[in-house]
């Protein structure tokens, strides 16, 4: 089609795109018009006059005809022309970027390795991209994948890079050519950025600078037939026995829709899981839910993986690892209860095995008078619920039973409130008499953290209705509701339960909030029963029910029924899921490769968990080898509480980094995270070409996009693109063949009608 | 071993004072020493402070209205007119739960609930009282039903039964319930000891015509045992030789002895709030 227009008009249509267009006849357009105008009358006056056996239609055709032949006469005696820039020969200077990540060792469809394109058209006296190129510019090759720098040949070129990093590669080739003058940037890849950081930040500069950046993308825009794992999204830390509910998210092209694949999960010594995952359509993700048991304690390397099917282009995407610690200690919940409840028992014993959740109940029997169970000495809550942050913050949830809110002092209230949002712990309101509004906690700075939305209380009498529980659509999925359950069961499970009773209508919740478990009303309409929000940096849950123990209790439930327990084990082990210590390390990333840098980082907060920015941070880092290195970490200034330090490793396998955080001699805490040294297949997920990213660059920078098919043009589109040192050139236009057959058409129309009319 | 015991506590000016409260609804239900010391009045001539009185069916239908209702177990057996489970009943129910109440944060249904040891609604009160035992003969339905009440996590308080005769009775009951648990002593270092009040020793609680020598047979001495799940957990409470009951009923009674009234419902208090939490 291009071929059609640049014969037709002579130039391409980026050359129309790029000039501007001008009359280059020495009179002004007006005279001309005049002239036209003349002439155009003067040839239709003598249709006019002529008399004949014409009619005044064919008079008016033939006018028409002869004034329009006219008019492109007088168009090209205008000499029509485009105004260009064009650059000045060997004065400007072109970066080419070439990626060197390991992608670039992909092979297309048709067999041809992706790298191959550097050799093909960038070697020296071989190719006549780079004569035309040389020709016109004076060139300097970059080389980019996770750093970015100059290389003088292709010999550098070693295409083994982790990552490719496209927003960095074009900081550092307009920082370095940001002296000379610069006619634009040539981006060689793929597409399949890695980086971290937005190409936004990369191309504003360059739109201010006038630089047009010109991408060649290389590969396939699919990769068929594959199969990619494309997310895992593990905690950090999980509590020993949890089961954890993964969601895989798994991308195919080339198979067929609807079959089958395995997802096996294993750590260093055991398969934990394995489930079959159905594929969907070609390109669409599918997220699976897959539970995995953690029993045994200690920090492990969990691996996912697709086992390669026949055929499959890349199998290196088709495995991802994730850290996670198994905490073996038990985690402290603090179960505050306004009177003596059945509830307190119950969910006692459900829990009463679970070695790792220490359920401390704080009981009132009477006016200022609490019942203590569970409490680690006897100074444990001794004058009741605590007054100070640092004495509640010391509990990782909290449970708030049947208790009105005007049992606490107004501080008590904002500091149940900051201890999730600041605290970043799980808290749980259970339904009761004296709980949500019929307990007076409308109004209170709790009320804003409660994930359902307070209606007017119930009156003197009351309100009591009994109902069936049933989990939503998220519910379904969710591993707090799951009740040790097959899933294949998890329905007949939840329809098995006998029905609870509720004395706290509620029936909506914020905007945000989740529902997990929903009811029917016996005298109609639905309850909200189970759902949560994340408020500030912890989960705030509401279970609106007041008798859970009835799945124990009920004769309709068997002894052999662990519904009740399993809901219990799953509730409190959710509510102290993810809740943060005062210091947190976090590795930037948990894989990389020997030699490549990562972040480490670290929140510190003392007990009242209040950023601290006058600490002193030590990562004491052991590599497998068991060589020990202290790091310190330095307060980041942008955020505070925020430490940070760059790492290296060296060797191969798992590094052990230990961040101790101190204040005046006095330890504010340590956290442990872990980081896997090992050559990585980063680069070989969504290694696909990536065209609608590479066309933005070029779009939003005034350049071209280009495949291996047109990228023959690249030359001269640099040259008329305006940037850097350049002269004002004038194309011709009058001598387009598309004027001249115009002409043609326009006689031979008017002799043919002529014919037709036999006014010959 | 039967210890006197002679103390005054606020607790002991509480119950006495509460006395005069439970003295008139003792009227109320006709009892014969009430009547011998009050006109009789009927429910409507005084303003009742409690809440309404449901019925047994409403209660069960309705059951979770309340957090607690206290329960007593019917079951078969000897026993004049109901049988032996209605001893003291209803009016021992009512007065204790006015007194508890006061006594303990316990937002309860203020009225006697009655529940067969057969009938799958009692698993919906997880606390039952079973009184007069020396006397039951439990039928096979009431065995499997007071056996899944108690595995499921129910708990149960034994009173006022006297003797080898009846605790022969009464084993050859629970022998038939739980054929292997053993019956053990629960001793003064228990949590139910201390759950609300702290109770230091175990007194012998007389029956209201009894109080001058308290045992109702020869060498009988107050003894507080219990049972066991397979976890350790103290699902059964025996008082054996004592009757709590009575002391309940006949609080506000002059010639009832206070300190028996007050240890029951000390003992009371803390057998609630060990069940509701433990």
């Amino acid at each position: 089609m291009q071929g059609i227009f640049e014969f037709l008009f002579k130039y391409r249509p980026l050359v129309f795109e790029q000039g501007e267009f001008a009359f280059a006849a020495p009179l002004s357009v007006r005279t001309w018009l005049i002239v036209v105008g003349l002439i155009a009358a003067g040839a239709v006056a003598t249709y006019t006059i002529a008399r004949g056996k014409s009619s005044v239609v064919d008079r008016g055709v033939m006018a028409a005809l002869r004034v329009g032949l006219l008019a492109v006469l007088v168009f090209c005696l205008m000499q029509p022309a485009l105004t260009l820039s064009t650059v000045v020969p060997q004065q400007n200077f072109v970066g080419i970027l070439m990626d060197d990540s390991r992608s670039m060792q992909l092979a297309d469809e048709d067999g041809t390795v992706r790298s191959s394109f550097f050799a093909e058209q960038f070697t020296r006296g071989e190719s006549p991209l780079i004569q035309a190129l040389s020709e016109r510019f004076v060139l300097r090759f970059f080389r980019f994948s996770d750093v970015a720098r100059r290389v003088d040949g292709l010999e550098e070129m070693t295409f083994d890079g982790t990552h490719t990093n496209i927003a960095n590669a074009l900081d550092v080739a307009r920082g370095e050519l940001s002296g000379v003058p610069l006619s634009g940037l040539v981006v060689v890849t793929d597409g399949a950025d890695t980086g971290e950081r937005p190409l936004t930040e990369a191309i504003v500069p360059l739109q201010a600078a006038g630089v047009p950046v010109f991408t060649v993308g290389l590969g396939d825009e699919t990769l068929e037939p594959d199969i990619e794992l494309g997310r895992v999204e593990l905690p950090r830390t999980a509590l020993q026995g949890s089961t954890l509910m993964v969601d895989v998210v798994v991308t195919q092209s080339g198979f067929s829709r609807g079959s089958t694949v395995p997802v096996i999960v294993e750590d260093d010594t055991r398969i934990l899981a394995e489930e079959s995952v159905e594929l969907g359509p070609a390109g669409e993700p599918v997220v699976t839910r897959i539970g995995i048991e953690l029993q045994e304690p200690g920090a492990r390397r969990v691996r996912f993986r697709i086992p390669g099917q026949p055929g499959e282009r890349v199998e290196r995407n088709n495995a991802r690892n994730a850290w996670i610690d198994v905490v073996g200690e038990s985690e402290k919940i603090l179960y505050f209860e306004g009177e003596p409840r059945w509830e307190v028992k119950f969910m006692r014993r459900a829990v009463a095995d679970d070695e790792n959740l220490q359920l401390v109940l704080l009981q009132r029997t009477a006016e200022s008078k609490f019942l203590r169970l569970e409490v680690s000495d006897s100074t444990e809550l001794e004058f009741g619920f605590p007054t100070t942050r640092q004495e509640l913050y010391r509990y990782r949830a909290l449970v708030i039973g049947s208790v009105e809110a005007s049992f606490f002092t107004f501080d008590q209230l904002q500091m149940i409130a900051d201890f999730v949002s600041e605290r970043g712990g799980g808290l749980l309101f259970l339904g009761g008499l004296s709980s949500f509004a019929e307990g007076g906690w409308a109004g209170t700075p709790v009320e804003e953290v409660m994930p359902v939305i307070l209606g007017p209380p119930a009156g003197e009498e009351g309100y009591f209705s009994e109902i069936d529980v049933t989990p939503t659509p998220a519910g379904f999925a969710h591993p707090a509701v799951q009740l040790d359950a097959e899933p294949a069961d998890l329905r007949t499970r939840w329809e098995a339960l006998p029905p609870l009773t509720v004395v706290n209508p509620i029936n909506a919740v914020r905007p945000g909030a989740t529902v997990l478990l929903t009811g029917s009303r016996s005298e109609g309409g639905e309850q909200i029963v189970l759902s949560y929000q994340r408020y500030g940096r912890g989960t705030s849950i509401a279970l609106t029910a007041q008798d859970t123990w009835l799945w124990q209790m009920h004769s309709d439930v068997t002894l052999e029924d662990q519904s009740h327990e399993s809901f219990w084990k799953q509730m409190l082990r959710w509510l102290v899921d993810g809740v943060p210590n005062p210091v947190l390390a976090v590795a930037g990333e948990e894989e990389v490769e020997p030699g490549e840098s990562v972040e480490l980082t670290a929140s510190v907060r003392d007990s009242t968990f209040l950023d601290v920015n006058d600490a002193t941070v030590t990562a004491t880092v052991t590599s497998p080898s068991g060589l020990v290195e202290e790091v310190p970490l330095e307060w980041t200034v942008e955020e505070d509480g925020q430490y940070a330090a760059p790492f290296r490793p060296l060797e191969l396998g798992d590094y052990e980094i230990q961040i101790n955080a101190q204040r005046q001699e006095a330890s504010l805490g340590t956290d442990v995270t872990y980081l896997h040294s090992a050559p990585s297949d980063r680069e070989f997920f969504g290694a696909a070409r990536r065209t609608q990213l590479l066309r933005r660059i070029a779009d939003d920078t005034g350049g071209q996009f280009y495949t291996r098919d047109n990228v023959a043009t690249l030359p001269e589109d640099i040259t008329i693109s305006g940037a850097g040192v350049t002269l004002v050139d004038e194309l011709d236009l009058w001598d387009m063949p598309a004027l001249f057959l115009l002409m043609l058409l326009l006689m031979g129309a008017e002799w043919g009608y002529r014919r037709i009319r036999g006014l010959v | 071993m039967i210890l006197p015991m002679r103390r005054s506590t606020p607790l002991h000016n509480f119950v006495a004072s509460v006395a005069v409260l439970a003295a008139a609804t003792a009227c109320a239900f006709g009892s014969e020493l009430a009547a011998q010391q009050a006109p009789v009045m009927d429910r409507s001539m005084f303003s009742d402070p409690r809440g309404p009185y449901l019925g047994e069916a409403e209660v069960k239908r309705t059951a979770g209205r309340f957090p607690f209702y206290w329960t007593r177990a019917m079951y078969s057996g000897g026993g004049f007119r109901r049988g032996s489970w209605a001893v003291d009943f209803p009016k021992s129910d009512q007065q204790f739960l006015i007194v508890i109440k006061r006594l303990v944060r316990l937002n309860a249904y203020d009225w006697e609930n009655p529940v067969g040891l057969w009938d799958p609604d009692l698993r919906k009160f997880p606390l039952i009282y079973m009184l007069e035992v020396g006397g039951m003969y439990l039928t096979d339905e009431e065995v499997v039903g007071l056996r899944g009440y108690m595995e499921a996590g129910g708990f149960v308080i034994v009173d006022d039964f006297w003797g080898g005769r009846q605790w022969d009775n009464f084993l050859w009951n629970m022998r038939r319930v739980f054929p292997d648990r053993t019956i053990v002593d629960i001793d003064l270092d228990h949590p139910v000891y201390s759950a609300y009040y702290n109770i230091d020793e175990v007194i012998q609680v007389p029956a209201i015509g009894n109080t001058y020598r308290t045992a109702e047979c020869a060498g009988c001495y107050p003894q507080v045992k219990g049972m066991y799940d397979d976890d350790g957990r103290l699902m059964m409470m025996i008082n054996f030789n004592t009757d709590l009951g009575d002391a309940w009923e006949w609080a506000e009674q002059p010639s009832y002895p206070l300190e028996y009234s007050t240890y029951a419902y000390q003992l009371g208090a803390n057998m609630i709030v060990y069940a509701m939490s433990h």
